[in-house]
């Protein structure tokens, strides 16, 4: 009989427990700050893509902080911003800039002020870079492989002493002196647009007490002093939530005193691609940095892209197969030439990059765009490979190479000069990238169809990187500099052929991972390096004249096999709550989702249809 | 001594192999995600390297390293080198001798990739969730399902025709795919339910209706991915159990005998019940793991994402602390049952206690 009574009694224990834990969800995520009604869906502007997995740090001095602050400008801001529609660098915190012979000189926008009210001064600008030349581990300083010194002018144009004090006639003038032996104003351009300028008076005192280490491990999550347009109101695993500061100073100095429109902007986390689609779909999110399937199917439920038809976005990234050339057969030209010829772009295009991109044209250079002046049809077609399976078989048996097939027409080995057979070359790329993954496929198969001995190689995603850093990998999917900047095509090409950080395989680099041109072999090109040296300086014509000839050289020798392009800054958007986009067909803004860079403009823009009705 | 209390012998006994269980368990998760070639600094270094050359990327890449304490640091603080210049890391054994100073301190240390985020407040966030979602699911559908497994048997007819396929259907079809198609059928196709996320996006998490509704709205769709498999899962097992013991020589003898048919069925479903029970502690334990297919399914928050990205990332503390939660709820939970069914099973009970 008891044990019958305890029974009984079970059921209702377990029922509280369960209703008590339920209740447990809303009062354990109790965040501070936040109001009971929610945010006005009329008023808030969803943008999703930029953010992955839980934020951590709001910090400005880490690399890997969080949306908004690793993309930019809703909360801290640069000095320039990079237009890649118009190819010009447009003020922000600085309101013009000038390119002289041996430095850049920005002029500050007199009315930037932080948010506690304090003007932006040259001695924040200073402070932010400087912090980047004494250490080695901020996202800032590798522009001190670029610059000398970053000097600060009054009007008059005379240096005013790194000692910052409260006046009105504060430093506006500051000038970054170019490093003589290594002049390159392209990648100055680039931090000018990429570094964030920090509060000297926040910053300064406090890695003064508790040292950098320290400072770096705050979280600068509650109220900080920011200079940009929207303040981070509160985040948690699921979201990041930012409100428009009425008090911006760009309000008035930049956008002619008009507040921007959405009064929050929001940045939902999702754990799968899948979700940003539905949610586009379902107009719970406005904009959206993802890749996103048969984006001409969503066309009936609001949810567009930078253009109606194909290839719908603009690419700006070239993933591409490194090749390590001190491996085996790699080592020779005609083999990697022949691999080039052997692949199906078309294909990859169309299976792997579900056509949402341009045809793809040999060489380094995008056909299409600001980077269009320096292409050459001319010399892609008389040095460039195509996909050509018969000139792929031509080149391999013009070097000397034997491919063995077995009776069903699979290749069995290849065989070089000697009679020796030719190793396996294998390409790696992360398991589980499904894109990547396809066109790792498609290269084998095009490249044992011509009779190369080629594998695909999935690795651990941890792994892929220690493997690309290290030049562990015969060949290895990868896109180098694919964000837009000024610098556009020069740093494709340094990142793929410069020897500047040049080492053996097993030491890391971040550059020319393949190993080509090695300065201290026989066959070095000189001549590739001081193209490399000598374009950020030139002006037209030798600039083109120098960028074709760098091409061609890239043509010639194959350091890598370009695949396709990739939009690497783009968006879908949905209209059931939003309209007037940026889009190619008005395009008053590069495709870059606000809260990124350029496209943060759009806010001001925007238009609720709510509103409109 | 204990001779004379057989059953605190028992309780003794099971706990003193549950302790060695534990200890193994510790060190394995220690030991087995630090086992591999990449390390989680390299996962970071993969996001944060992009446009450094190799002087800044080094210098980042030992400054993440000291942070996590992988490569050894002297008494200033500063790195210790080798004579080629590089820092040398720190090894497998210090690094664990670190780990149990620490968990016996109860801090289960920083999470890399999450940096500066603790393990206990990664876990604080997440299980609220987890465990909203895992044990009414568990709970009621471990319940359900036993009553109408054996109720299914019991009754057979028309009843069992029906149940018993849509219930097999329910065990046999896979987690994932059950919750796409809910959310095909009822956030895409008919926009019913929302297809992702925990509760409203324009909300914040609070004690007030306009979340707690927008909680319970969201809350359907994976409530029902999970709850209707474990009540298909476990209506299976019990509608097996309970014909298996109709069969027994005790029920016919019973029913020769002419005993009550309640009192036969109580003794029926006593024994049925047995296995059912170690399943429900083993998923009870199990739960905090998290209902990963669930959790990537609807975008809903939880544990089971945390400890996927972490094990992808090779965040050592977040795998080892979560692991460290997984296994001593695992733990706990089985030593309940193994003590409850002691309790409840007289056989049991006879061998352990050496009396019939």
């Amino acid at each position: 009989m008891m044990r019958i009574r305890e029974r009984s009694k079970k059921l209702p224990a377990v029922a509280i427990i369960a209703v008590a834990l339920l209740g447990s969800v809303s009062a354990c995520n109790r965040a501070s700050g936040g109001d009971g009604d929610g945010l006005p869906r009329a008023e808030t502007l969803y943008v999703a893509g930029r953010q992955w997995g839980e934020p951590t740090t709001f910090n400005p001095l880490m690399s890997s902080v969080q949306w908004p602050v690793n993309n930019i400008n809703l909360m801290y801001e640069t000095l320039l911003l990079y237009n890649a529609l118009t190819g010009k660098m447009e003020p922000l915190l600085a309101e013009s800039f000038a390119q002289l012979n041996d430095d850049i000189e920005v002029s500050l926008n007199p009315a930037a002020r932080w948010s506690d009210g304090k003007p932006v001064t040259g001695w924040d600008v200073k402070f932010s870079f400087d912090l980047g030349d004494k250490n080695k581990s901020l996202p800032v300083s590798p522009v001190w492989q670029y610059i000398d010194a970053v000097r600060l002018l009054d009007e008059s144009g005379k240096e005013v002493a790194d000692t910052p004090r409260d006046t009105p006639d504060y430093p506006r003038r500051v000038a970054f002196i170019l490093k003589p032996d290594r002049r390159n104003p392209l990648v100055v351009l680039d931090w000018l647009q990429d570094a964030r300028i920090i509060p000297r008076h926040i910053f300064e005192p406090e890695i003064q007490k508790h040292g950098l280490d320290a400072t770096t491990s705050l979280k600068f999550d509650k109220d900080p002093v920011i200079s940009g347009p929207y303040q981070l109101k509160q985040y948690s695993s699921e979201k990041i939530v930012t409100e428009r500061r009425p008090d911006y100073w760009g309000n008035n100095a930049l956008h002619a005193g008009k507040l921007p429109v959405p009064r929050y902007v929001v940045h939902p986390i999702y754990k799968s691609n899948d979700h940003f689609s539905i949610a586009l779909r379902q107009g719970r999110l406005d904009m959206s940095s993802t890749f996103v399937p048969r984006i001409w199917r969503k066309a009936e439920k609001g949810v567009h892209a930078w253009l109606e038809d194909p290839p719908y976005f603009v690419g700006t990234g070239m993933p591409m197969l490194f090749i390590n050339v001190k491996h085996g057969p790699l080592a020779d030209v005609a083999y990697r030439r022949a691999m080039a010829f052997s692949i199906n772009y078309v294909d990859i295009r169309e299976l792997a990059g579900s056509n949402y991109s341009e045809p793809l044209q040999p060489g380094l250079i995008m056909p299409s765009g600001l980077e269009a002046q320096f292409y050459s049809a001319a010399d892609a077609k008389q040095y460039g490979v195509g996909y050509d399976p018969a000139r792929a078989k031509q080149t391999l048996a013009e070097a000397g190479y034997k491919s063995l097939f077995n009776e069903k027409g699979d290749l069995v080995e290849t065989r070089d000069k000697a009679g020796q057979r030719v190793q396996t070359v294998y390409i790696k790329s992360p398991t589980g990238w499904s894109d990547w993954e396809s066109i790792v496929k498609i290269a084998v198969r095009g490249m044992r169809e011509a009779g190369i001995d080629a594998r695909e190689k999935f690795i651990d995603g941890n792994l892929f990187w220690t493997d690309l850093a290290k030049g562990e990998f015969d060949l290895i999917m990868n896109t180098p500099a694919s964000a837009p900047s000024p610098s556009k095509p020069w740093s494709r090409f340094d990142a793929v052929m410069t020897t500047q950080d040049f080492a053996p395989e097993g030491e890391k680099v971040y550059k020319n991972m393949g190993r080509f041109n090695d300065p201290k072999a026989p066959g070095y090109i000189a001549r590739i390096d001081q193209l490399l040296a000598t374009i950020p300086t030139l002006k037209e014509p030798e600039r083109s004249a120098a960028y074709r000839e760098l091409n061609v050289i890239f043509m010639q020798q194959q350091p890598t096999i370009p695949l396709m392009y990739r939009p690497d800054q783009f968006y879908e958007f949905s209209t059931r709550h939003w309209t007037n986009y940026s889009t190619a067909t008005h395009p008053y803004l590069p495709p870059q989702i606000p809260g990124e860079r350029c496209g943060t403009g759009m806010l001001w823009a925007l238009v609720p249809v709510a509103q409109k009705q | 001594m204990l001779k004379n209390h057989p059953v605190l012998k028992h309780i003794l006994g099971r706990a003193a192999w549950y302790l060695v269980t534990f200890l193994v368990a510790v060190t394995i998760n220690f030991f087995l995600p630090r086992l591999g070639k990449a390390n989680p600094v390299d996962t970071i270094m993969a996001k944060v390297s992009a446009g450094l050359d190799t002087k800044s990327a080094n210098a980042v890449e030992e400054q993440y390293l000291k942070e996590f304490g992988l490569v050894q640091v002297d008494a200033q603080g500063k790195v210790v080198r080798g004579k080629s210049g590089k820092a040398l890391k720190t090894s497998l054994g210090s690094q664990f001798v670190n780990y149990l100073g620490m968990s016996l301190r109860g801090d289960l240390g920083g999470s890399i990739l999450q940096h500066p985020k603790r393990v206990s407040e990664i876990i604080k966030t997440a299980i609220p969730w987890t465990l909203a979602l895992q044990l009414p699911t568990i709970v009621f559908g471990w319940l359900i399902g036993n009553v109408l497994g054996a109720l299914a048997a019991y009754k057979r007819g028309i009843f069992d025709k029906l149940f018993y396929p849509g219930a097999l259907l329910m065990s046999a079809i896979p987690a994932f795919c059950f919750g796409i198609l809910l959310v095909y059928w009822f956030a895409i196709k008919r926009e019913w339910f929302p297809a992702v996320g925990g509760y409203d996006e324009g909300l914040t998490p609070a004690l007030n209706a306009a979340f707690l509704s927008s909680a319970a709205y969201y809350y359907v769709l994976p409530f029902l991915s999970v709850f209707l498999l474990v009540v298909g899962g476990q209506a299976i097992g019990m509608r097996s159990m309970c014909i298996y013991e109709l069969g027994t020589d005790y029920v016919k003898y019973a029913k020769l005998l002419g005993v009550k048919e309640n009192k036969i069925l109580y003794y029926m479903f006593r024994n049925a019940m047995l296995p059912q029970l170690t399943g429900l502690a083993v998923s009870l334990g199990t739960m905090v793991g998290g209902a990963l297919i669930a959790e990537i399914v609807f975008s809903y928050p939880g544990l089971g994402m945390a400890i996927l990205t972490a094990i992808q990332s090779n965040d050592y503390p977040v795998i080892t602390g979560c692991c460290l939660l997984v296994t001593t709820t695992v733990l706990i939970a089985n030593f309940t049952a193994d003590l409850l069914i002691g309790l409840f099973d007289p056989r049991i009970r006879a061998v352990q206690g050496g009396k019939p």
